[in-house]
């Protein structure tokens, strides 16, 4: 910690204050139990740079085989499987972990908060990465990795043509570690827009939160599909739901369609951060404010929009009308336009500056260089006739490698160096600094610049060898001295990031001169970050007051130190920054871990067909997520009804707007993506796929459909008036009321059961029945969380947890509920009235 | 080829005067360079991509050359701004106002203007290209000959349908040179991707769908093609022997497939025996046998390569084959024949060399 | 005021995704269509890019083009008659609202060169 931070006696004594409430426990417990953003967001990294680095040896043993033509290296059963998973180790247990670990540890410092707005969930989604993560790699392992390629295409990943567990091993334990992706999507959003600087508006935010926000909500929108065609041909391996059978009904193209409809917006996933740490280095070193602002903001929605409407292109050569092709063609090219104009505002930044070439910014021009080729070859790509040549051949191999490690893996060490003294302490070492980047850059454009060439020659992507007479061999053997090159540099990055903790020179406050607020703190930050929690009134709050660190530090700003044993942070107006509330955090938990625990012995448990474990650690999960909700608000593990509460502003749980209604907000989002994702499906195969059987009767009972749903619309309506009353400061007979509502949500499921249960669905049989049980499905787990919450809201308010005084909770539900009438109605809307408005169907 | 033009983008760089740094960051541009003079010297491969032989794949190589000049100079400019900016240099601060104007021009110019043009140019190049691409009536009314291609794991099968008379082989396509050729291609398992490199673009082979591609070959030769769409362990050795020839040399080659088959000649007796045991019940042989799991062995001598490029047929390739197969192109679906004597599999192979039309 | 028009304003935050929410759902509507249209009725290749659906397609994209330039003139217009948040709310979504409708028409072009089905 640096002495020149904290001063004074009232510093010291605030921040011994402070530690005892932030702190982690100590011990064995205390390292299981972390919530804390810190700590975990340097876990997320170190678990990424791990699978990186595990990632990177199968690219080593890639490039090994195919450095000469005919080689016997590694069997093509190996191969196959080298080659799928590290694919899906960078993508999935790389790239997105290690961009949500960066923001976790990054966006509270910036924003000016003590920690994210959902602790238990920042400490959940680590538990779910790193167990799905290890669940996945330990397939390689047991040499039964998955091995259909990285984007899993049926027929060859389901069941007929990779019969071993390979697939099942990919399907478990992506969907695990997306849902810890969802975890931070959802968390970050929210603690975005609520948890910032009293005064920091929207428009005063730094861009880099501009960018995560972008991202956060990308993610929610962008990973269920994934999370629906994984659990749809899981379904079908595992039960035999032809969803993407033909004979069925189904279509192997519709896990194409929802594939790419989440492997799209993923590229930008990962690429909006990574321009996040550009756009937040250029200032910095360039000494003076980015040149137009509200041009980033408006590139960054619109990458985050257009990026939707894409994914076509990935499959140009499926046979899709070319009018069709041309729509995501042109919508392909739309997107270099955002892009464009990040570019030119850098430029125009550096220009309008004085720029230094430290290095970081060293890294930020070898990610120009690269990233501005693969963007060029990107727009190539989305012009169809040049697709359809060298769509699935080394081309697109380099493409990819262009936009993806030029795009995220060069900023992201650019970011590395430049948060690296923030985080130890410590500034790293020039020279090997720069062997690494020279070795990396060099390495890396002599691996992928030869390879679009050798890609036009007619080299196909995942093939296990070449004959020598295709003239491919010099291009290959190039690309692998190449590889190895760059492999080196990463080794001198590696060895450098090492040495720097223990041989780095201290690193002076604020050492780039850097304008926002994370460069306030200690280096390193205390748990807590910030011992009083600034007013920000400007994008560059450093610049207009270098001594803020010194004033947090003395507690001159608001709410200095915490003798009320509360974890606090401030609640503000999404837009405009004004404090509405105090939100008061819960502390070290090791419920994150038992829950996360409980869904690896389920993906374990699906993966050896041991069923009823499977249901079991499911409800396992269940009961702890429940408990984990159930120690909130008015709780005595939370913040129990005092006396001496603060009442300007009040604590959360004692308005009608607290984060976790956002957090319930948020994700829903996610879950009607998913929802839309499955309507989708539905009507795909009804339209589309070429042996759909349709049933001329339909075999939902309509009246009893009509009837359940009447139940939870009812409940909804009820629930609504209560939370209004609540609010009103009415809790009158609430127990009772919240226990009718939950009494109807009962009627609501029991009545939906026994629909499924007259339709005698033959889901194995044809897709059709196949998906109008996952509808159902659907409905009935949506339909039974809000009957056990309702339930427990009414036990809630019978233990005096829920009332006037604490009136956030019912509202929260009242969200879950009013999406499931939303759902219940469309859903039956298209799969029970429509299917008899038109008959048979076309 | 690619080591020399290397080092004279070396030696070219150090002509320009400069710090070192800033020269070793130009690397990359130069390294473009060397891809463009590469692209004059190894145009040429069975499978190239930029050795066109027919109008698609003509229209697609000439895209390609005027994106690459067009993008690499956008490229250039783009990297020599920025290495620029990091000069040092002295200038008058510009005032507030003027700092926007030129922050304004900038963005505009670079951000909207510079990707706006390319995309619209690049849009009406695309798209009329891509029109001439599609499968639409010839202007004679006539309908072009179609071609069916049925992908398998990992092997071709290819039919001519024909009132005369359907032609079935595999893994050696025979088309007519100077003619537009519909090919109608389907998958029988997982998804494959049909593609002549010289002739055109793809298009995938998908299950329960047919797709269809229109292809022209200038003038007759022989070009490779390839699955390109990832189908298993075998996806590499899943090559296509195409070849184009004059029309009326294709029209003999349909007929001499459709006549009766030729007397069986009495010394191969024995390996006939084997072949209706141990083979006939996937592959067919027309008048032996009527297997469909395998490919049709009815003109297999004439056939250029064995297992789908995985080699080249030429005397004695066949018993090899036969024999060495599952280690020649491990996992493909053919059952080993271990429990075969090699004299057996010599046999075999010598009479299947003579099944030619 | 109503939600509604609260969100209708040109300086509320919703401006920023209305804009690029309208080009999405004129895309899913536009991809949709064709898809549909050509499994019901597919007209005869030789039509070219004269058909009906491409007709009904570039009303749609018309229309849509209508309205967000509508949108982006009036947040121009408020945007440069105010100061702070709301300028740079207003600002930002105007030049959203012009960006999707120029995405609009630009993805809408190759309805006037293609035939629907092929």
């Amino acid at each position: 910690m640096s002495e020149s931070m904290r001063p004074t006696p009232e510093a010291e004594h605030l921040h011994q204050e402070l530690s005892a409430v932030w702190g982690n426990s100590p011990g064995w417990r205390g390292r299981l139990s972390v919530v804390n953003h810190s700590t975990l967001g340097l876990r997320f990294m170190f678990t990424g740079l791990v699978f990186f680095l595990l990632g990177g040896v199968l690219a080593m043993l890639i490039r090994t085989q195919l450095a000469l033509p005919d080689q016997a290296f590694m069997s093509p059963e190996i191969y196959a499987q080298v080659t799928t998973m590290h694919g899906t180790v960078m993508m999935f247990l790389f790239a997105i972990p290690m961009l949500e670990g960066l923001a976790i540890y990054l966006i509270p410092k910036m924003i000016g908060a003590r920690d994210l707005a959902c602790p238990r969930l920042t400490a959940f989604g680590y538990w779910c990465y790193l167990f799905g993560g290890i669940i996945l790699f330990a397939s390689l392992l047991l040499e039964m990795a998955p091995d259909s390629g990285w984007f899993m295409y049926t027929p060859l990943s389901s069941s007929e043509y990779a019969p071993g567990p390979g697939s099942d091993f990919w399907l478990l334990g992506i969907t695990f570690v997306e849902i810890s992706a969802l975890s931070a999507g959802v968390e970050l959003t929210v603690s975005i827009l609520r948890t910032r600087a009293p005064g920091m508006a929207l428009h005063r935010m730094p861009l880099f939160a501009w960018y995560i926000l972008a991202m956060a909500l990308m993610i929610v929108v962008g990973f269920p599909p994934l999370i629906l065609g994984s659990v749809l041909l899981e379904l079908e391996r595992a039960a035999g739901m032809p969803f993407f059978t033909v004979a069925g009904g189904g279509d192997p193209i519709l896990w194409q369609h929802l594939f790419w409809l989440f492997g799209h917006p993923e590229v930008y996933i990962i690429f909006l951060p990574a321009a996040g740490i550009v756009s937040t280095l250029i200032p910095v070193f360039a000494g003076r404010p980015i040149v137009g602002y509200g041009w980033v903001v408006a590139a960054i929605v619109i990458t985050g929009f257009i990026s939707f409407g894409l994914w076509v292109h990935h499959m140009f050569t499926v046979g899709i009308p070319q009018l069709a092709q041309a729509f995501f063609s042109a919508a392909s090219m739309l997107v270099a336009v955002p892009t464009a104009i990040q570019v030119f505002v850098w430029l125009a930044t550096l220009w309008l500056g004085r720029p230094r070439m430290t290095l970081p910014m060293l890294w930020v021009t070898g990610f120009l260089v690269i990233f501005v080729c693969g963007g060029l070859t990107g727009v190539m790509l989305a012009l169809v006739p040049f697709n359809w040549q060298v769509h699935d051949t080394h081309f697109v191999v380099a493409h990819l490698h262009y936009v993806l490690v030029g795009g995220m893996f060069f900023p992201l060490l650019a970011g590395a160096y430049y948060w690296l003294p923030l985080v130890t302490g410590r500034m790293p070492s020039e020279p090997l600094g720069r062997l690494g980047f020279w070795l990396t850059f060099l390495g890396f454009n002599l691996t992928f610049l030869i390879m679009h060439w050798t890609g036009l020659l007619g080299m196909p992507r995942r093939v296990y060898t070449y004959d020598s007479a295709m003239g491919w061999d010099l291009y290959n053997l190039i690309s692998s001295i190449g590889g190895f090159m760059m492999a080196a540099g990463i080794a001198a990055v590696l060895v450098d990031l090492v040495l720097h903790g223990r041989y780095g020179r201290r690193a002076p406050p604020n050492p780039w001169g850097a304008d926002t607020l994370e460069w306030s703190l200690a280096m390193p930050p205390a748990s807590y970050n910030f011992a009083s929690l600034p007013r920000v009134e400007s994008r560059h709050p450093l610049w207009e007051s270098p001594s803020l660190g010194e004033e947090i530090a003395r507690g001159e700003h608001a709410r200095p130190g915490a003798a009320h044993g509360r974890r606090e942070l401030f609640g503000s107006e999404a837009l405009t920054g004004r404090v509405r509330q105090v939100i008061h955090l819960p502390g070290n938990s090791l419920l994150p871990l038992y829950a996360a625990l409980c869904l690896a012995v389920v993906c374990v448990s699906l993966l050896t067909r041991l069923y009823p474990l499977a249901l079991l650690g499911l409800a396992g999960a269940g009961v702890l997520l429940l408990r984990w909700s159930w120690e909130n608000g008015g709780h005595s593990r939370a913040a129990p009804l005092r006396h001496d509460e603060p009442e300007d502003p009040p604590l959360h749980s004692r308005t009608a707007d607290g984060p976790g209604r956002w957090t319930m907000g948020v994700a829903l989002l996610a879950d009607g993506a998913f929802f839309l994702s499955l309507l989708f499906g539905w009507f795909y195969l009804w339209t589309v796929s070429p042996e759909w059987q349709m049933p001329a009767r339909s075999p939902l009972s309509l009246p009893l459909l009509l009837a359940s749903g009447a139940a939870l619309t009812l409940g909804s309506l009820w629930l609504e008036r209560r939370v209004a009353a609540l609010r009103r400061g009415r809790e009158v007979g609430l127990t009772l009321a919240l226990g009718g509502i939950a009494a109807l949500g009962g009627l609501h499921v029991a009545l939906l059961v026994l629909v499924l249960m007259v339709a005698g669905l033959s889901p194995t049989a044809t897709a059709h029945d196949a998906t109008l049980l996952v509808g159902l499905a659907y409905l009935l787990a949506h339909g039974g969380l809000a009957t056990v919450l309702a339930a427990l809201q009414a036990w809630r308010a019978g233990l005096g947890l829920v009332g006037a005084r604490l009136p956030f909770e019912p509202g929260v539900v009242a969200l879950l509920w009013r999406y499931q009438v939303g759902v219940y109605w469309i859903l039956v809307a298209a799969i029970a009235l429509l299917p008899r408005l038109t008959g048979a169907g076309p | 080829m690619g080591g020399v033009p290397l080092s004279e983008g070396r030696g070219g760089r150090r002509v320009n005067p400069g710090p070192p740094r800033r020269a070793r960051l130009e690397g990359a541009g130069g390294a473009l360079a060397v891809a463009l003079t590469m692209g004059l010297a190894g145009c040429s491969g069975s499978h190239s991509i930029l050795a066109p032989a027919g109008p698609a794949a003509r229209d697609v190589a000439w895209l390609w050359w005027g994106m690459l000049i067009g993008f690499g100079l956008v490229f250039l400019a783009v990297v020599g701004l920025w290495l620029a900016a990091f000069r040092p240099r002295d200038r008058a601060e510009p005032g507030p106002g003027q700092e926007r104007r030129l922050g304004l021009g900038w963005i505009l110019g670079g951000g909207i203007l510079l990707p706006g043009v390319s995309i619209l140019v690049l849009l009406a190049f695309g798209v009329p290209t891509g029109q001439r691409l599609l499968p639409l009536p010839l202007p004679g009314g006539e309908a072009p000959r179609v071609i069916e291609v049925t992908g398998h794991q990992w092997w071709w099968e290819v039919r001519y349908p024909d009132e005369a008379g359907e032609v079935v082989t595999a893994n050696h396509l025979v088309m007519p040179a100077g003619e537009p050729v519909d090919f109608h291609v389907i998958g029988a398992d997982v998804i494959h991707a049909f593609w002549v490199p010289r002739l055109g673009g793809k298009i995938d082979m998908i299950p329960g769908r047919i797709n269809r591609i229109r292809l022209e070959a200038d003038a007759p030769g022989v070009f490779g093609a390839q699955c390109a769409e990832y189908c298993g362990v075998q996806h590499a050795h899943m090559q296509l022997h195409l070849e184009a020839v004059p029309p009326e040399d294709f029209e003999a080659w349909l007929a001499a497939r459709r006549g009766p088959p030729p007397a069986p000649a009495d010394e191969h007796a024995l390996a006939r025996d084997t072949f209706t045991e141990q083979c006939a019940s996937c592959h067919r042989v027309a008048g032996l046998s009527q297997g469909d799991v395998g490919p049709d062995l009815t003109d297999i001598g004439a056939r250029a390569t064995l297992g789908a490029g995985t080699l080249a047929m030429e005397k004695g390739a066949i018993a090899r084959w036969l024999a060495e197969h599952q280690r020649l192109k491990p996992g493909n679906r053919m059952p080993a024949h271990d429990h075969l004597a090699p004299e057996a599999l010599e046999a075999l192979g010598a009479w299947l060399e003579t099944l030619r039309p | 005021m109503t939600p509604l028009r609260r969100w209708l304003a040109p300086s509320h935050p919703v401006q920023l995704l209305l804009g690029l929410t309208l080009w999405s759902l004129w895309f899913v509507l536009l991809y949709a269509g064709l898809s549909v249209a050509c499994e019901l009725a597919p007209p005869s290749p030789g039509q070219g890019a004269l058909t009906g659906i491409n007709a009904w397609l570039a009303v749609l994209t018309l229309a849509i083009l209508a309205l967000l330039g509508w949108l982006a003139w009036r947040g121009l217009a408020v945007g440069r008659a105010s100061v702070g948040r709301p300028r740079f709310i207003a600002l930002v979504g105007a030049g959203l609202h012009l960006y999707s409708a120029a995405g609009v028409a630009f993805v809408g072009l190759p309805l006037v060169a293609l035939p629907p089905c092929l």
